[in-house]
């Protein structure tokens, strides 16, 4: 194993640890605000992923410049959903949690189903885009455009993320309504409208990267499966409900994940992904920037 | 869309046509059934093959002038005339489903006989079913080595298996070395799967026995989020040649991430799978310039026999695609299968066996580049000669066996 | 109201009894192996979920890797008998006991994780247990183990074509995991786990009970779904990581207690005979098209139900029930 190797593999591992991040910090984020796990998180990335796909292919938009579409898109969608099947789950009087689960589980299935039938279950790729398949070479170390630009957006993402929750009335509402939704009904806000909006930031954060995804990956209606998983845990790992968590998470991930593939066989790499969510969680029960 | 509603018009006609003889045809139909994954993560496989066995269906039932068993005139003459139905079953990759299904075919569709599965591990368990139930088995695309040496007395496979896919590449090399070229090295890059496992170990033995060195083998988790680290691997061991066995997602994301990270092998011998599917060279084609794949179809085929190229046209209007590896032996396989059932003049499970036992379709006969079908003791055909096919200028040429070959290859690839 | 519970149990009992009796019969009328077939796998996972339901409903400890226990009773089965001609009925006891000795040891560090933490480390741990098994060769790795079958025994608990064997011991172990079940409802821990539920506070003062009567429910739970694996396998008569350890078999085990009613005693029998029916006729029926329609229907159900039943179709059935056994 050579210098080269490990620092090659250090360098993927942070730009795919950072994508990581982006895509779970939707899931984080909307359980911060309602204690609710969307367990279909893994399906929006796919359609995210399709969306910037038909972009594509039909109206030749690069997803470079379809992610603020798709991202739009995918807004209205988690609103939607919200709307149409959470706003019920969390409603539910007897086992709020399970319900949840379930029927978020249930509307993965649907979505996976639909995907199925309107698109087929064939493979698709955006090929020729503008990134695609260019790379810079530092030092024979080489960097992925698509996955540069991929990291690039989530700091991005993750720094407005930041200013927005902190420093805007809605963000400050978000954060209000997730502190105490039944004091903020008092001061005249609509919890429910929050909560749409909330869902609907989170998805629209799974859009955009799903647009970064399709520079680079294979789409089909059961991708979501592939990321779902590793969505949680970097979640989780973080601690549930931080933003910052998410992204510490996701980063932590990317390279643990590269260190593991060095290390281990490749099959294996995903359990040193796993080992290190048991481990965290087992010293710090709410990982590591959750609220004790 | 006119050629569909055409279609169902032109079937709706001919049923109208048919009505009054189809009574008479029902008591002698003959049912087969068809077990493929048609939901889940490998649906497209099992919708392509769906397309494959109608084709075949249509040269079966209708007139056809082609030199095929069963081609000609309608139906099976055997059985005077009878028709072939097939009844579809989703076994979607899950082995135990797989079993229920088939016993669901044999015993309420009343199937004579089987053909599937793609997923090798189901293979295992629709074979044990139809042992069972004594209706043959045909194992039309399965090419794990382990599935004919179980003892089955039902499973045939007409299409050659891994050992014989993966003989006829180290032939080549062997070939290749002859000419001059530098083969010493050999990379491994297979699935954690039955197929990239039983993949991986012939070649691993093939290595041992013809003096090349393994300089890495790789065993990845199939639909991985990420394949850096696996060709950070493959780069840092730059094998003379890259051998990889994975389908076509893995493929897709292999191909893309080895230009993302500088590797450009000098050669690449795929084991197939994902390597013979479209949706693979339409993503990544222009970087597979001069990958070579081993397959048992070759349209090149069409050129000495035109019929091929007809055949080919007939699955094309259906499926959009061309035959390719699978999609080629699926359409034997049913095939197969049916020139037995007429010959066994029953569809009787342990007549049907005795018939298959006695198969022997001359090469010429089918559409693959294969010497013959006749089946060994135990039920493999081991006239079922591969061949590599690389893809040069957007499509494949058969360069390997010589016999068949029309080009020579281009080595190191561009 | 002692006595209406326990009235109500006996009721339970007697009601347990005269379906158990009934459904013995029915084959001698249902002659088809297919849907004999549908029987048997409503059974098992009728009795897999009824086992889930003791450590997630009663317990409320939610977990999403139950799949580990159910494919180490599986292996445990498969690999004794192939490697060491071991009479899959050893297997099955030897499964259970490893599976229990191991969900102990998993409970002691994760029964201190909370809601979803909770849920991914089972999720987690079942995954590890996924790959482990996929990349370890002596037990087949990725190739799995074919069983053979040779002839109809049931000292090797293998028989070729007929589904009965199956269909009753499958019976069997749903009907002890319910009375398991019955039987823990009215014990010391079911007491405490109903204590807890109803009051946070009665938890601090149990603390430690309360921990330990989790791991009893761990070891109960984890022992009942590994001889399911074993029966599995024997049924099936083919095994490999993906079709015994998967995610979707713990998912599967959850699904029918949740959409029959989570925690309670006849949830999970009949949210299976709802669930696992419509699952493979859906898919024998609907799934030979490749569009996902049986995928649609199945999905649609579960949010339909568990939207608009949260509390579990069993409340349908026996509204006056309810109110008695509080």
């Amino acid at each position: 194993m050579t210098a080269e190797t490990i620092i090659q593999s250090l360098a993927s591992g942070l730009l795919m640890g950072l994508l990581y991040g982006l895509i779970a910090v939707g899931l984080a984020l909307i359980f911060g605000l309602m204690d609710v796990v969307n367990f279909a998180h893994g399906e929006f990335l796919m359609i995210a992923m399709y969306a910037t796909f038909f972009l594509f292919a039909f109206f030749a938009i690069d997803p470079l410049l379809s992610a603020p579409l798709v991202a739009a898109a995918l807004f209205v969608f988690g609103a939607v959903v919200y709307l149409l099947i959470v706003r019920f789950a969390v409603r539910a009087k007897a086992n709020a949690g399970m319900v949840q689960i379930f029927s978020t589980f249930g509307l993965a299935i649907v979505m996976r189903g639909l995907a199925q039938y309107f698109f087929t279950p064939d493979y698709r790729s955006v090929t020729h885009s503008w990134l695609g398949g260019k790379t810079v070479s530092v030092a024979g170390i080489f960097l992925p455009v698509p996955q540069l630009v991929g990291a690039l957006v989530a700091i991005a993402a993750f720094g407005a993320l930041y200013l927005f929750i902190n420093r805007t009335d809605f963000g400050r509402a978000l954060e209000a309504t997730r502190e105490d939704a039944g004091a903020v009904a008092l001061v005249g806000i609509d919890k429910n409208r929050v909560f749409a909006l909330g869902w609907g930031l989170g998805a629209a954060l799974v859009g955009l990267s799903g647009a970064v995804m399709a520079m680079f990956f294979y789409i089909y209606p059961d991708v979501g499966a592939s990321f779902a998983l590793i969505a949680y845990v970097t979640v989780a790992l973080g601690g549930f409900g931080s933003v910052f968590g998410a992204f510490a998470g996701g980063i932590i991930v990317g390279l643990v994940e590269a260190t593991t593939a060095l290390l281990l066989p490749p099959s294996l790499k995903a359990v040193g992904i796993y080992a290190v969510y048991l481990l965290v969680v087992f010293v710090r029960p709410r990982g590591l920037f959750g609220s004790m | 869309m006119n050629i569909t509603r055409r279609n169902v018009l032109l079937g709706a006609t001919a049923a109208a046509a048919l009505g009054p003889v189809a009574a008479r045809a029902q008591t002698s139909e003959v049912v087969i059934g068809v077990i493929y994954p048609f939901s889940g993560a490998s649906a497209q496989m099992g919708v392509d093959a769906q397309k494959s066995f109608e084709t075949a269906l249509d040269i079966i039932n209708k007139n056809h002038d082609f030199d095929l068993p069963l081609a000609k005139g309608e139906g099976l003459p055997g059985l005077g005339g009878a028709k072939v139905r097939l009844v579809f079953a989703d076994h979607q990759a899950d082995p135990q489903k797989g079993r229920a299904e088939t016993e669901r075919l044999i015993t309420q569709e009343k199937v004579c006989a089987v053909v599937g599965t793609y997923q090798s591990a189901v293979a295992v368990t629709v074979s044990q079913i139809c042992e069972r139930y004594q209706i043959p088995f045909i194992s039309a695309d399965n090419s794990s080595p382990s599935l004919h040496r179980r003892g089955l007395k039902f499973y045939f496979r007409a299409a050659p298996h891994d050992e014989m896919f993966s003989a006829a590449m180290f032939n080549f090399f062997d070939a290749m070395k002859k000419k001059g070229a530098k083969i010493d090295t050999l990379s491994l890059f297979h699935e954690d799967t039955i197929f990239g496992t039983d993949s991986a170990n012939t070649q691993l033995k093939l290595a041992a026995d013809r003096g090349y060195k393994i300089a890495t083998d790789i065993k990845y988790r199939s639909n991985s989020p990420s394949l850096s680290a696996e060709v950070q691997q493959l780069k840092t061991a730059n094998a003379d040649v890259l051998m990889p066995s994975s389908y076509t997602t893995d493929g897709i994301l292999l191909v893309k991430t080895m230009a993302e990270l500088g590797y450009k092998p000098n050669a690449i011998v795929a084991q197939d799978a994902g390597f013979s599917e479209k949706a693979l060279y339409d993503a990544v084609g222009d970087k597979l310039e001069g990958v070579i794949s081993r397959g048992s179809f070759s349209l090149d085929l069409a050129a000495k026999r035109p019929m091929v190229g007809k055949i080919n046209a007939m699955f094309k209007e259906k499926s959009g695609k061309d035959f390719n590896d699978l999609t080629s032996r699926q359409f034997m396989g049913l095939l197969v299968m049916a020139e037995a059932i007429n010959r066994a003049k029953s569809t009787d499970g342990e007549k049907i066996r005795e018939a298959l036992v006695a198969t022997d379709i001359p090469g010429e006969q089918t559409i693959m580049p294969w010497k013959r079908v006749k089946f060994d003791e135990l039920g493999q055909n081991n006239d079922a000669d591969p061949v590599l096919l690389q893809y040069i200028g957007g499509k494949f040429v058969t360069i390997f066996p010589p016999q068949a070959a029309i080009a020579e290859a281009v080595w190191p690839m561009k | 109201m002692d006595t209406n519970f326990a009235k109500s149990r006996r009721r339970d009992l007697i009601l347990a009894f005269c379906l158990a009796a009934i459904a013995a019969l029915v084959p001698l009328f249902v002659k088809d192996v297919y849907v004999q077939n549908i029987m048997v796998l409503t059974l098992m996972w009728g009795a897999l979920s009824q086992s889930w339901n003791i450590l997630s409903g009663y317990c409320g400890q939610i977990s999403l890797g139950h799949a580990l226990y159910f494919g180490i009773g599986a292996y445990t089965t498969a690999l004794l008998f192939t490697k060491f001609g071991v009479l899959p009925w050893f297997g099955m006891i030897g499964g259970g006991v490893i599976s229990a000795i191991i969900a102990m040891a998993l409970g002691y560090p994760c029964f201190r994780l909370r809601g979803h933490y909770f849920v991914i480390a089972t999720i987690v741990i079942a995954e590890i247990g996924l790959l482990l098994f996929h990349n370890w060769d002596w037990a087949g790795a990725a190739m799995g183990i074919d069983i053979p079958v040779r002839g109809d025994s049931w000292l090797k608990f293998q028989f070729t074509r007929s589904k009965l064997p199956y269909f009753y011991f499958a019976l069997a172990l749903a009907c002890v995991a319910w009375f398991v079940t019955w039987w823990l409802e009215d014990s010391k821990w079911g007491y405490w786990w109903r204590a807890v539920k109803d009051n946070p506070e009665a938890a601090e003062s149990l603390g430690v009970v309360v921990f330990n009567s989790k791991m009893g429910a761990a070891a109960v739970s984890a022992f009942l779904v590994a001889v399911g694996g074993s029966f599995y396998a024997q049924f099936v008569s083919y095994i490999d990581p993906e079709s015994v350890m998967g995610f979707q078999f713990s998912l599967l085990m959850a699904l029918p207690a949740v959409l029959g009613g989570i925690g309670t005693l006849w949830g999970p029998m009949l949210g299976a005979v709802i669930l696992i029916p419509l699952t493979e006729l859906t898919r024998s029926f609907i799934g030979g098209s490749g569009r996902g329609v049986d995928l649609i229907v199945y999905g649609g159900l579960i949010i339909a139900i568990s939207l608009a039943r949260p509390q579990g179709l069993v409340g349908l059935f026996a509204p006056r029930r309810k109110e008695a056994a509080r």
